[in-house]
């Protein structure tokens, strides 16, 4: 047996453990996915079974045993222990510092005082297998989100461990970027003797593993072939999770209310290594009780055309009106109390002390009204008033994000990559909020790489690419478009959906 | 610039001490201050980054320091004008060891100290506290910028205001940069410890390291990486 957890309890402080009495054995050559809701367990489990836990991060209460090649990792040493067992944590950020691709890659070797020749031959080696050699010499810090989970990759399999445990690696990866990873995962696990990854939705990785594992209310279900069970819909919902195939919700397309923002033949400073502006004559509108998807591959100039509608960065050329009224020459303070700006991660933008400060500060930045409590009870967060941002967790914060700009009474709410919309609670949240702002005049623009969500939520479509707008339209009509079809991604409308509600 | 940070990192750290010193051995203001600006003139001359940013930091240090010291030597009794020599004597050693070592955290990458220390056979523990202390002060600069941004994104007005308003909003960045400060800490001491990092084992490094340190491996076949804008 490689890997083997018996009676496994963690718990971090409060009453009930967050897993109870686990047990999960994984024979060598098998590749386990594990799926489960935001806060089932899945991290905490996967840092228990790659060692983390314990010999990183204790946590307040842990019993039971994990073995790897059946000797107890509480008695195998940090070092020896990593060096068989390459983790990938679900933010990779955690595992980086101001290195270049290289370095982070050489990293475990280095450490472990492995000769030079020997340590460039694997960083060739990764790099060439993992497609990263495009980005040999760049600082890891300066990456997008999948970038950075490759190098991530590639560090883990670097000093060629036996088991690999990867949380979530799909988070935040394009289409085609999940395609990379999927090759890369499939690559790298000849090399490796078990595989155990972490997901919430498991289509993305499903050529990968053969075994599932569901996990909900601090135990798992029983191990079981993956296949099939993405035809089970009860299970999935049972679990807390949007099930793999589901009918479809498209959201109804509304009566478009008055223009909120218009954007003509914007042009950037910014440019790419060519010169070109990373946007040039772009031209977008946003109506009244619309939800404006937003997608585009990595470096196409979605954040930079957001940046721009912030005026986070300088424009070279062109009209930008909120409400009619020129706002170009507007300061990004003034702007925001237009546009209520939610990131993926809130943690950039927290700086109050406490969770009713930041709504307080939300409301008094716009022309919000409402109660702080109703706001925050609405998005699952009452009896938090008190709270320290920062000690919400990662999906609170996504919620306090939402509470927020519908606090601030901002017309137009920019949502980047909602993380929280993954699960069936947090899509209900997410609707929530959509649902607030379309019905009361306001408008959205949803920017993200999850085409099912977009499909689900959005009612219309842009595409960003060549610098402008190559699609701007229904998103029936987006899937099937020539603009689409340049990405080379798969269709959402290839796999029915349902709604969270 | 890119051939400075090529440069060794001890090579920068012997030069920059060796000025230091003779920016210190200096005997008045009279030789201090044209050295002091000297040593800007070559950072200018060099490009290095965020020269402006620095500058304006240096102006804040310098007027604090020739105020201090002439409070000081006022009350011991100096006459104003040797007082105010003495303090322009002070001022203009600080700013250039300021000015050259700010060149050296500059122009120096957390991953070029690691491959030199290495390269050195320096013990784990100094590598480490030369690439955190070379490394983290651009990274957290950077952090700050970054939260000032996302308070702007926010609605706060912060900078057609006051000084003082200016100053509180800055104050108020405090928070986040101290949590991410931390975070940032939590990171590197996680990854030391899951990629095998040991104080008792000396590393190896991948770079080849000389005078020059290499700052990439290169394949022939590879074009420039394109500017990534997400």
């Amino acid at each position: 047996m490689l890997l083997s957890a018996h009676s496994l309890t963690l718990g971090f402080g409060t009453s009930e453990p967050l897993l109870h009495e686990v047990d999960l054995d994984l024979q060598s050559g098998q590749r386990l996915m594990i799926c489960g809701a935001t806060g089932s367990g899945k991290t905490s489990l996967l840092m228990a079974l790659s060692g983390v836990i314990p010999k990183i991060t204790a946590p307040g209460h842990y019993a039971g045993t994990v073995t790897l090649d059946g000797e107890d990792i509480a008695t195998i040493g940090a070092d020896a222990l990593f060096a068989r067992v390459g983790y990938v944590a679900q933010a990779a950020e955690d595992q980086l510092w101001d290195l270049s691709v290289e370095d982070i890659i050489a990293f475990p070797l280095e450490n472990r005082a492995v000769p030079r020749d020997e340590v460039r031959a694997r960083i060739r080696f990764l790099m060439e297998h993992l497609e990263l050699t495009e980005l040999a010499g760049r600082r890891v810090l300066t990456l997008s989100g999948g970038e950075r989970r490759m190098v991530v990759l590639a560090a883990a399999l670097a000093s060629r461990p036996r088991l690999l445990v990867l949380d979530e690696p799909t988070t935040g990866l394009d289409p085609a970027a999940r395609q990379r990873l999927c090759r890369a995962l499939e690559q790298a696990a000849d090399d490796v003797s078990g595989v155990v990854i972490s997901e919430q939705d498991p289509t993305h990785l499903a050529s990968l593993t053969d075994t599932l594992v569901l996990i909900s209310g601090g135990t798992l279900s029983r191990m079981q072939p993956l296949a099939p069970a993405l035809e089970d819909a009860a299970q999935w919902r049972d679990a807390g999770l949007l099930a793999p195939c589901r009918s479809p919700a498209r959201r109804a397309v509304p009566t478009p209310g008055k223009e909120l923002l218009s954007v003509t033949g914007l042009r950037t400073r910014l440019t790419r290594a060519s010169g070109k502006p990373v946007l040039d004559e772009l031209n977008l509108s946003l109506k009244a009780g619309e939800v404006l998807g937003v997608i585009g591959r990595n470096g196409a100039g979605k954040t930079t055309l957001m940046k721009s509608l912030l005026g986070l960065i300088p424009v070279a050329a062109g009209e930008i009106c909120l409400s009619g009224q020129p706002a170009r020459d507007w300061t990004t303070a003034r702007r925001a109390r237009s546009i209520a700006y939610v990131p993926q991660s809130m943690r950039q933008i927290l700086f109050h002390m406490t969770v009713a400060e930041e709504v307080a500060f939300a409301r008094s930045m716009g022309r919000g009204t409402e109660e702080t409590a109703a706001v925050l009870t609405r998005y699952g967060l009452e009896g938090q008033e008190e709270t320290n941002p920062f000690a919400l967790s990662s999906r609170q914060q996504g919620q306090l994000g939402l509470a927020c700009a519908e606090a601030s009474g901002a017309a137009i709410a920019i949502v980047d990559e909602p993380l929280l919309a993954r699960d069936l609670a947090g899509r209900g949240l997410l609707e929530t909020f959509l649902e607030r702002m379309t019905s009361r005049g306001r408008a959205v623009m949803l920017i993200s790489h999850d085409l099912e969500l977009i499909d689900d939520v959005a009612t219309r479509l842009v595409i960003v690419g060549e610098g402008h707008l190559p699609y701007d339209g229904s998103l029936a009509e987006g899937w099937t478009s020539t603009a689409f079809g340049a990405l080379g991604w798969p269709a959402p409308a290839a796999k029915p959906r349902e709604t969270a509600a | 610039m890119s051939r400075l940070q090529e440069l060794n990192f001890f090579a920068k750290l012997g030069a920059a001490f060796a000025l230091m010193i003779v920016a210190w051995l200096m005997p008045d203001w009279r030789w201090g201050l044209p050295f002091a600006a000297l040593i800007l003139l070559l950072l200018w001359v060099a490009r290095v980054p965020k020269l402006g940013g620095y500058l304006k930091g240096a102006a804040l240090l310098t007027l604090m320091v020739i105020i201090s010291w002439m409070i000081n030597l006022l009350l011991q009794g100096l006459a104003p004008v040797a007082a105010l020599a003495v303090a322009a004597k002070m001022a203009a050693r600080l700013v250039a060891t300021t000015a050259l070592f700010y060149f050296v955290m500059e122009t120096s990458t957390p991953g070029a100290i690691l491959a030199a220390c290495s390269r050195a056979r320096l013990p784990a523990v100094a590598t480490l506290i030369l690439s955190l202390l070379f490394g983290m002060i651009p990274m957290l600069r950077d952090e700050f910028e970054r939260i000032a941004d996302a308070q702007r994104a926010r609605g706060m007005e912060i900078d057609d205001v006051s000084f003082l308003r200016k100053l509180r909003f800055a104050l108020a960045r405090g928070v986040p940069l101290l949590v991410q400060a931390i975070r940032t800490a939590h990171a590197i001491s996680f990854s030391l410890t899951l990629y095998g990092f040991d104080l008792s084992r000396k590393r190896t490094t991948w770079r080849d390291v000389g005078l020059m340190v290499e700052p990439r491996m290169t394949w022939p076949e590879r074009a420039a990486a394109p500017i990534r804008a997400d």
